[in-house]
């Protein structure tokens, strides 16, 4: 019986393990998802590169010519603008929005009733498309008809009214309050996601010991959430890098480049100014500085925790 | 007793100035629809005097929206498919086979994605497009998608397939099934559920896309809704009723799908930001 059985066994084991270690099917199954990811994502980074040494109008032969574009870069007043405008970017989400998110998502996971309203409502304008609200938020910020001024007159406060979206001194700050208005309720729900799943136990227990209300959120709930608060940060920092479909509905970076981002003032060069080389340059400098900041943020991540615990 | 009513009803005051900036933008956009340009300008706030359509009537036989929306939804559907077939089989592959040394240099090449900006591929993009000979074509966008969809999907899926138990696969192998006979009759229908995740995750993406379908397309019929609607206001800038017409157009059929998807479609769009 013995050797049977052990026979079996291994005839098992090396068909079990063909089924699992069949290089053909890996083949099948790994290469044509591959192929299109490297064309269509690794090629076009490693072209970016390339191209980026070049002085190319995206007519004629590149020439090579360096780092010149990197050093046209830091002389460039119009890039720095656009610099500025991604680091005014990150800071307002990093320390306005988000603590916003946090301080909404205690007040929703508080409420005993409405929540599910309140967490449908909020979520709404993240899965419109942002092609929609920037043209929604365009006839807000519109001169005569909006929203914002037509509100502004109803309430005397006439003085204030302005062409939001048309001064150099509020067009970028519009544009970050839409931002805000599409990706708060995203986080928001991700936030109150965490929140629920924080055991009852835990809670009751810091209750008993005296912390209610904001205490229990400052020293319980926020504490326990740390985890989904520092996605939320990584999330909204990459996401401020990537901005670029919003500023080039509501104002196209204008004006006068005073709402220029770096990924806009790019599609500025290339496909306004033709310097495809230069473009490039950025697109590069985009990508570094992101990593950068993104290094930067896991870097202090694991130090607070290091020592919070 | 009146203190704790108080208590209950704090977080409701709060949080009603935050619930009214973001419905009260929409609502007054679908309003406006309904109005001429003189309301618009005199009675913002008001209902409209009479139900009017005629706003709709012009944004619906000025344009092709028809064609648009066929176009994107085209686009989208191809797209989210082929993204799901790939991740699928690129996910089993990784997580189920034994090949731990080429898995995980697959795994490391999808990980480049999350340091990438994609905007910052762009340029590249649409010179290799147009060399492929795909500029102006639903391709020019389709492959991309799948490219920008697929490191994602895989995660989101491979977290997935890590937890099915090994003993299913044997009892497949038990049964005769080859390995492609596991992943279609095994393990693609336990992972369906995830499956819709991925789906909605992607296809929202896709639908929304704007800045290469901006760039990749310049024939006016074969644009997608996102295109449509912004050249659509920049077309008609003063004619505040048309536009907001446009926009309720777009806007009116998400916002019913989201009503009636509510629980897999906040499901789908938060799932990439917890595995990623």
């Amino acid at each position: 019986m013995a050797p049977y059985i052990l026979a079996r066994e291994s005839w098992w084991i090396t068909h079990m393990k063909n089924i699992q270690r069949n290089y053909w099917a890996y083949v099948i199954f790994v290469v044509p998802a591959l192929l299109i990811y490297v064309t269509f994502y690794l090629y076009p980074l490693f072209q970016s590169l390339q191209y980026s040494l070049t002085k190319w109008n995206g007519i004629n032969d590149p020439v090579f010519v360096g780092l010149s574009n990197f050093a046209k870069a830091i002389s460039d007043e119009q890039f720095w603008v656009s610099f500025k405008n991604n680091i005014y970017f990150v800071l307002f989400s990093v320390f306005i929005q988000v603590p916003f998110i946090v301080f909404i998502s205690i007040i929703v996971s508080s409420a005993k009733r409405f929540l599910n309203f309140y967490k449908l409502t909020v979520f709404l304008p993240c899965i419109l498309s942002t092609a929609s609200i920037g043209v929604i938020w365009q006839f807000i910020y519109s001169p005569d008809a909006g929203l914002l001024n037509q509100l502004l007159t109803a309430v005397g406060l006439e003085s204030w009214k302005r062409i939001w979206l048309g001064d150099e001194a509020t067009a970028f700050l519009s544009i970050l309050l839409t931002n805000g208005w599409q990706w708060t309720g995203f986080y928001i729900v991700l936030v109150l996601a965490a929140i629920f799943a924080i055991p009852k136990e835990m809670l009751e227990a810091g209750e008993m010991d005296g912390a209610t209300g904001w205490r229990k959120a400052w020293l319980l709930t926020i504490p326990l959430i740390r985890p989904v608060i520092m996605v939320t940060l990584l999330l909204s920092i990459t996401g401020a890098m990537k901005a670029l479909d919003i500023i080039l509905i509501m104002t196209k970076g204008g004006p006068f480049g005073s709402s220029e981002v770096m990924a806009s003032y790019m599609y500025k060069q290339a496909y306004t100014i033709n310097d495809f080389g230069y473009a490039n340059a950025i697109a590069v400098i985009v990508s570094l500085f992101t990593a950068v900041l993104s290094l930067i943020f896991q870097y202090i991540n694991v130090k607070t925790r290091e020592a919070s615990e | 007793m009146t203190f704790k009513k108080l208590k209950q009803a704090a977080p409701h005051l709060v949080l009603l100035p935050y619930i009214l900036i973001v419905l009260y933008p929409l609502w007054f956009v679908i309003l406006a629809s309904m109005k001429n340009n003189t309301e618009i300008f005199n009675d913002p706030w008001g209902l409209p005097a009479a139900l009017s359509l005629q706003n709709y009537r012009d944004a619906l036989t000025n344009s092709y929206i028809g064609h648009y929306f066929a176009n994107s939804l085209f686009i989208g559907v191809t797209a989210t498919l082929s993204t799901l077939f790939l991740s699928m089989t690129i996910a089993y592959a990784v997580t189920r086979m034994r090949f731990p040394v080429l898995s995980k240099a697959v795994y490391g090449l999808l990980l480049i994605s999350l340091l990438i900006p994609p905007a910052s591929l762009l340029i590249p993009l649409y010179t290799l497009v147009k060399d492929l000979g795909m500029y102006n074509t639903p391709m020019a966008l389709i492959f991309p998608y799948i490219s920008f969809g697929i490191p994602l999907t895989v995660f989101v899926l491979a977290a997935f397939l890590k937890s099915i138990p090994n003993e299913l696969e044997e009892a497949g192998v038990m049964d005769g099934l080859s390995t492609f006979g596991i992943l279609g009759r095994i393990i693609m229908p336990l992972t369906q559920p995830t499956l819709v995740t991925v789906f909605i995750l992607n296809f929202i993406n896709n639908w929304n896309e704007f800045v290469m379908a901006n760039l990749f397309l310049s024939n006016e019929k074969l644009r997608t809704l996102p295109v449509a609607i912004v050249a659509f206001a920049d077309k008609f800038n003063m004619n505040y009723g048309a536009m907001t017409a446009a926009i309720a157009i777009s806007i009116i059929p998400v916002i019913i799908i989201f009503a009636i998807l509510q629980k897999q479609i906040i499901e789908g769009v938060t799932a990439g930001s917890v595995k990623g």
